[in-house]
């Protein structure tokens, strides 16, 4: 099925280019707001196919509209995001390579570690291993909020995450070079930083906590759905059902 | 007025780049410090702050002058894959 | 061309179309700072042994700008063969957008400046535009919390960017310099809109402005 595309579909693949990241909700309201404004046909259900109709024309150049799921709030976002390394996706210039080794260095971190997490002193202290051209500190905190800004990364009270661009658009990338370190959530198979352990050793299977709050949501007694163990932690509420009513 | 008018229209009205940057300081909300100086000619053009986001607000306003082209930003593919060090347990 | 379809026997449709995406990927990557992309680059960093095709790759890549992303392919600068990107889709709209991109403030500064050459005449003495832009609390000579160095934004980005063009003015003692449009604020800026948007901020019909009124309705037919 290779359908043209209208000018509905190019002013909102021209938004996507432009916000990086949209919340379900929106994304139907600019699915709306598109078909309207440039007379198309437009059904409530049918912004996944929409999206299936850019995205073959977006799979040459090696790009795509992803869909994935907020650690933080459970929701579903869509991302504009790039698909390969090329010789010419390398020429980018939004940051430089010192800047690029230092955020590869906070993902290592970041992934490396147990809570998915990683502190603006880890990262500080990391400069001294750069092998290209070392951050000053006052560098690498202006650098820090740039990545912040540009939804790269997440910051709460000085401990800094992968955001959900940043987990969309790397997912592949994480999960290949990675591959010893990064655990995918039981329930829904993507990778998973911030969640719930199973505390049975011979398990110690990972889920997001969302989907922990959904997954466990009115059971009584939690147990692991991997190992049949009590699941000991917190079960979280689901949160804000904003968009997500019809399940 | 209607005769001064419609001189002013034939030989058009000339562009007075003071007055225009008194118009802009006032449509990106000038918090002037004294109160109610109103008269451009003066130089205490000085006084007053704009606020944080008066160029912000310019630029979305005079968007639809622009037919700018979005660009593309990603991550994925600006630097080689290349897997993290080995890890050393230091705790 | 008959030179370009000897050269298009000998390749796959596969790989033309590969070479196409990879033109497409660095125009995007380019634009990504506004910075125009010249031939000479594009063949030497992407093009390469595909040269003898490379009329039909570029006219490829500006079909797939049109057809997939909305914008348009332009040669500013025929001589030295210098292509920007310009969106096609209409920018007004009736209704406004649920989903806001962010601005850049950078662009409300080159408002101001585009909006006084044009309201000049097309050419102005620095001294004007620097003048101008202190009123509104920005000093080319000192750090601006907002743009940093001013006068390397205005004199340096904006030029590269080919928005402004900054042109020494012949014998003069010391040395002066003036501002003009630069071929991409040519093919991206509607003077029409400017005019539109002088008339609202000095409540003034935009046609008192007769020369600026002319000048933005003729070239808006034109191009
Ligand atoms: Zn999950
Ligand atoms: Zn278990």
């Amino acid at each position: 099925m290779s359908r043209q595309l209208g000018d509905g579909h190019r002013r909102f693949l021209q938004t996507m280019m432009g916000v990086y990241i949209i919340d379900e909700l929106k994304a139907k309201a600019l699915y709306q707001y598109c078909c309207e404004t440039f007379k198309m046909q437009c059904a409530a259900d049918r912004l996944d196919e929409f999206i299936e109709t850019i995205n073959l024309k977006l799979q040459p150049m090696f790009m795509q509209v992803r869909k994935g799921m907020s650690e933080e709030n459970g929701h579903q976002y869509y991302a504009l995001v790039n698909t390969a390394e090329t010789d010419i996706t390398r020429m980018t210039s939004d940051y430089a390579d010192n800047e690029l080794e230092l955020f590869r260095k906070t993902m290592d971190l970041i992934v490396g570690s147990e809570k998915g997490t990683a502190s603006s002193t880890d990262i500080l202290n990391s400069t001294d291993t750069m092998t290209s051209k070392k951050l000053k500190k006052s560098e690498t905190e202006h650098l820090l909020t740039r990545l912040v800004q540009d939804k790269w990364l997440c910051e709460k009270r000085g401990e800094y995450t992968l955001s959900t661009r940043c987990i969309i658009e790397m997912e592949p990338y994480i999960r290949s070079m990675y591959q010893d370190q990064v655990k995918m959530c039981h329930i829904c198979h993507n990778v998973a930083f911030q969640c719930q352990i199973c505390e049975n050793p011979s398990c110690g299977i990972k889920i997001h906590n969302p989907c922990v709050a959904r997954y466990f949501k009115g059971k009584m007694e939690p147990q692991c759905p991997a190992c049949d163990d009590f699941w000991p932690h917190e079960i979280p509420e689901v949160r804000g059902l904003r968009s997500q009513s019809k399940k | 007025g209607k005769e001064k008018a419609s001189q002013l229209f034939y030989e058009g009205s000339a562009f007075d780049p003071t007055a225009f940057a008194e118009h802009l300081l006032s449509f990106m909300g000038l918090n002037r410090l004294e109160d109610e100086e109103d008269d451009h000619q003066n130089e205490a053009t000085r006084d007053g702050y704009l606020p944080k986001d008066a160029w912000h607000r310019l630029a979305k306003h005079t968007e639809g002058c622009f037919s700018t082209a979005p660009s593309f930003h990603y991550m994925m593919g600006s630097f080689h894959a290349e897997p993290p060090p080995p890890k050393q347990r230091v705790e | 061309t008959s030179q370009v379809q000897r050269g298009l026997e000998k390749l796959t449709p596969a790989q033309v179309d590969q070479k196409t995406a990879e033109v497409v990927q660095y125009f995007l990557m380019k634009d990504q700072k506004k910075i125009p992309v010249r031939r000479a680059d594009l063949v030497k960093y992407v093009v390469k042994d595909y040269r003898t095709i490379y009329p039909e790759i570029i006219k490829r890549a500006a079909r797939t700008f049109e057809q997939v992303f909305g914008l348009k392919l332009v040669e500013i600068d025929p001589k030295h063969h210098m292509y920007i990107l310009v969106n096609n889709l209409e920018t007004a709209t009736s209704r406004a957008a649920p989903v806001e991109c962010p601005t850049n403030p950078k662009m409300g500064l080159l408002f101001v400046i585009l909006s006084v050459i044009f309201m000049k005449g097309g050419t102005v003495k620095e001294n004007l535009i620097w003048n101008t832009l202190k009123k509104l609390r920005v000093d080319p000579g000192q750090k601006h919390e907002e743009f940093g160095d001013v006068k390397k934004v205005v004199t340096d980005e904006f030029v590269r960017q080919k928005y402004l063009e900054y042109l020494r003015i012949p014998h003069t003692e010391p040395v002066e310099y003036e501002f003009r449009w630069g071929p991409r604020a040519d093919a991206e800026v509607s003077k029409a809109r400017i005019l539109e948007f002088m008339g609202k901020l000095h409540e003034q019909d935009p046609r008192s402005w007769t020369q600026q009124y002319r000048e933005a309705h003729a070239t808006q037919n034109s191009s």
